[in-house]
């Protein structure tokens, strides 16, 4: 199918190459014509490059980096996305997996999955830096919190999911309870388990993102984006943008990748290829 | 011995266990929350003290009473200037800031971001599901658009849109489209396939297919779509107000003010719990709404 | 004359309800005895009650009323005694068939090597060689099904229960699975219950074949089948064959 695939890369080429030469027509024209002085609210804010040519995102951008902000930032937010993801996880995935076997459990626990999925992870952040402090950890478990009950959802749904006849023909084996879980359930719940941890995913850097532009210390990605609007210095915040942009991408394309390994066993379904 | 897939007990069963849960945790809340009265603070050792205290856990009666006071706010005669102080709840109810109110302009918003961003998103599925060629050549844009969680956009949006509601409503909305794109494009593209040849064979074109039978075959996935874009929504929508608005329930969370004096308020938990309380159940409500109009629209489904 | 081979099963008056918004009675005092070695096919319309018996005797289910006995001792859940081949699709797909045909066996704490030893023989009789590892996703629908019953008979159990298990599939591949299921029964001997709505496979495989009647099930009659073995595609076509499909037809249009 190499054709197909040469010409989906040309395309995607071509799309964001014409993207990338608009904005940076746009951008020339944008530092001749548009003001530079801006009112916020209660004073003006001066020379601010409102659609900074590629130059100063450059120079920006080698600033940032080799003054060590940027590399900085960008370990401890992604250190603190990933404690969140484990943590969350390793609570929510049990959890869902239990709920879908005993019915007693889960209708005890149900309202309370239910308040935290309506209630969004952010609007817990005044409570848990009350309680935690401003610090690392009422990020990280805000994170959890969060990834918690989108896996939790997840691991419940797949495990509900799992056609009975599977469960009765393991029975009909002799296989106990233990084995079931481990080698029938397990596997047939990986799909939604991965997918549910792919939409977390997308969460966390949501929820990490806004929670230090809130409250946060140097370094990390969402008070540089915080600093740099309050100056405001807008190379900054563009650079800031695209480094949270090319990390999400990654973290989704390897859960992505995760994905497609788990669920190699299933039936090809027979939409366009 | 019972197989795994165990039924599940009668409904009536179900929802008194979840109330029984409910009410246990309540009462031993409020037993735990008040025993700083009832037990000699210095009894205790010291991590459990420091958390048995009014400040971290509030007593229950207090959260009722921060619940009385926010819907409250409104009866009292208008507010004369602000001044802002430190103190949340004090703050809230000089600002004359109701509980009620803030949900309602939150709400809104959401519905708002729903309506737009919604309808851009189903419209921007439906080209990138219905043409291959509009596929390959926007997708791959849409997908660095939506690694962008919106939210880091605020403050460039701000500079050019000012402190209006246009720069509130924006994130919401461009929240709301990326998440509906993707299931709409899944539910043009894999699902009306069949359908699309069928109806086409019989010699239906252009308006009729998309109407009758494209939209609808989609439809299961959008409306799925559309409950997962509600809580997005919601989660957007506190973040901005907790960082930008002047009103909303975000705002109220975080105890209003500027910007920069948001930092020094100490937050008041009991405010806080009563702001996250009603902000859930009016989340509840929404995505009732939407499931139960979504199953109405889908009756067709095979379940 | 009382009957000389051993009882293994002993069906009394087994009646099932459904509960539901209408209650539904699929079997309505049914009674049946099932020796030792012995292929026992139970052939009936729709909704006859056929898969809620074997069921029932799988352990699956428990009856409303009445008892199943297997040597002697109540059913009271499956057990790998009783193996079981489903009419839906049962394999696990995330399983290799290597891995599909010793579930059983590590689900028994059986040893690896004893293991090896019995999945290699279940490879032969099935004729699978060289898919050992492949997933059954590559796999064509009988021969999904023959592992399906490999991994059963891996376990070594005493009586075979089938349900319907080639009703998904072609004609043709039915009537090479049938063929395969035959030469297995000849070389195992093994206590079997098949049921069925295809009264030719009914005949071609079992020793005797009980009718059960439209809702709610009972036993009907039974008719015995005395074709000599090993049988073939000549069977089919033989007087004989054809004889006792005239009588079990008569003996469901008489419902």
């Amino acid at each position: 199918m190499n054709g197909l695939w040469r010409r989906r890369l040309w395309r995607a080429l071509l799309s964001v190459g014409a993207l990338a030469v608009l904005y940076g027509i746009a951008s020339e024209i944008g530092s001749a014509l548009l003001p530079r002085r801006i009112w916020m609210v209660m004073h003006y804010l001066e020379d601010v490059e409102l659609l900074p040519p590629y130059r100063s995102l450059l120079e920006e951008a080698v600033f940032l980096i080799q003054s060590g902000i940027l590399p900085r930032s960008v370990l401890v937010s992604t250190a603190r996305v990933f404690e969140g993801l484990v943590f969350g996880a390793a609570v929510g995935v049990p959890l869902g997996l239990s709920m879908a076997r005993a019915a007693r459990l889960e209708c005890l626990l149900d309202p309370w999955v239910t308040f935290f999925r309506f209630t969004p992870a952010l609007a817990l952040l005044p409570l848990y830096a009350l309680w935690f402090g401003f610090g690392e950890l009422s990020k990280i478990l805000l994170i959890a919190t969060a990834v918690a009950v989108v896996t939790l959802l997840g691991a419940y749904q797949g495990a509900r999911d799992v056609p009975r006849v599977y469960l009765e023909a393991a029975r009909s084996l002799g296989a106990s309870k233990g084995l079931i879980l481990r080698k029938i359930v397990w596997p047939a719940a990986l799909p939604q388990i991965f997918a549910s941890l792919r939409i977390a995913l997308g969460l966390a850097w949501v929820t990490v993102v806004v929670a230090e532009l809130i409250k946060a210390t140097m370094p990390s990605l969402g008070y540089l984006l915080a600093l740099a609007g309050a100056y405001p210095r807008v190379p900054t915040i563009a650079v800031g943008i695209v480094t949270i942009g090319l990390l999400v991408l990654a973290c989704d394309t390897v859960a992505l990748g995760l994905y497609a390994v788990a669920t190699r066993w299933m039936k090809r379904s027979p939409a366009r290829a | 011995m019972r197989l795994a897939e165990a039924p599940r007990p009668p409904k009536a069963r179900r929802v008194w266990l979840g109330l029984a849960s409910v009410v246990a945790l309540v009462a031993a809340y409020t037993l735990l929350s008040n025993a700083y009265r009832v037990v000699d603070p210095s009894l205790l050792p010291d991590p459990i003290r420091g958390v048995l205290r009014p400040q971290i856990l509030p007593p229950t009666q207090r959260i009722f009473d921060a619940f009385v006071q926010l819907v409250g706010a409104g009866t009292l005669p208008p507010a004369g200037t602000y001044v802002h102080t430190g103190d949340h709840i004090g703050g809230l109810v000089e600002q004359r800031v109701t509980l009620q109110g803030s949900l309602l302009v939150s709400t809104y918003r959401v519905l708002i971001g729903l309506a737009v961003g919604g309808s851009l998103g189903i419209l921007a599925g439906l080209l990138m599901g219905w043409s291959r060629a509009v596929d390959e050549y926007v997708h791959p844009i849409y997908i660095l658009f939506r690694s962008v969680p919106p939210l880091a956009l605020i403050t460039y949006v701000m500079l050019w849109l000012g402190h209006g509601t246009a720069h509130v409503l924006l994130p919401i909305i461009y929240a709301v489209f990326t998440v509906v794109v993707i299931p709409t494009y899944h539910g043009v593209r894999d699902v009306a396939d069949v359908y699309v040849k069928a109806a086409r064979a019989l010699g239906a074109g252009g308006g009729l297919l998309l109407s009758r039978v494209v939209l609808p075959a989609a439809s299961p996935f959008v409306l799925a779509g559309l409950r997962y874009a509600l809580i997005i929504a919601w989660m957007t929508t506190v973040g901005v107000e907790m960082l930008m608005a002047d009103d909303g329930i975000g705002y109220l969370l975080v105890g209003g003010g500027m910007w920069s004096s948001r930092l020094e308020v100490a937050g008041d938990p009991a405010v806080i719990v009563v702001g996250i309380v009603a902000l859930a159940l009016v989340g509840y409500a929404m995505d009732a709404g939407v499931r139960v109009a979504g199953d109405r629209l889908t009756q067709w489904v095979k379940r | 004359m009382p009957d000389p081979r051993r009882r293994r099963l002993e069906i009394r008056d087994v009646v099932h309800v459904y509960e539901g918004k209408m209650a539904t009675r699929a079997l309505d005092g049914v009674s049946l005895d099932v020796f030792e070695n012995e292929f026992l096919a139970i052939v009936g319309p729709v909704g006859s009650g056929k898969t809620t018996l074997v069921r029932i005797v799988a352990g699956f289910l428990t009856p409303s009323s009445g008892t199943v006995r297997w040597d002697g001792a109540p059913v009271t859940g499956p057990s790998p005694e009783r193996g079981y081949v489903f009419q839906e699709e049962a394999i696990f797909p995330w399983m290799t068939v290597r891995d599909n045909l010793e579930f059983g066996l590590v689900a028994q704490g059986i040893g690896a090597p004893e293991r090896e030893k019995i999945v290699a023989e279940m490879i032969t009789l099935t004729g699978l060689q060289g898919y050992e590892r492949a997933y059954p996703k590559e796999l064509s629908g009988g021969m999904s099904k023959m592992v399906e019953v490999a991994r059963v008979l891996a376990t070594d159990p005493a009586i075979l229960l089938l349900d319907e298990p080639f009703g998904l599939l072609d004609a043709q591949t039915r009537s090479k699975m049938q063929d395969q299921l035959s030469r297995l029964w000849e070389e195992k001997r093994k206590t079997v219950i098949l049921v069925t709505h295809d009264v030719e496979e009914a005949i071609y495989l079992a020793d005797r074949v009980v009718v059960f009647s439209p809702r709610p099930g009972r036993v009907q009659a039974e008719v015995v089948v005395d074709l000599p073995r090993p049988r073939s595609l000549e069977t089919r076509f033989s007087p004989a064959f054809l004889e006792l499909k005239r009588s079990i037809w008569k003996e469901i249009g008489r419902a």
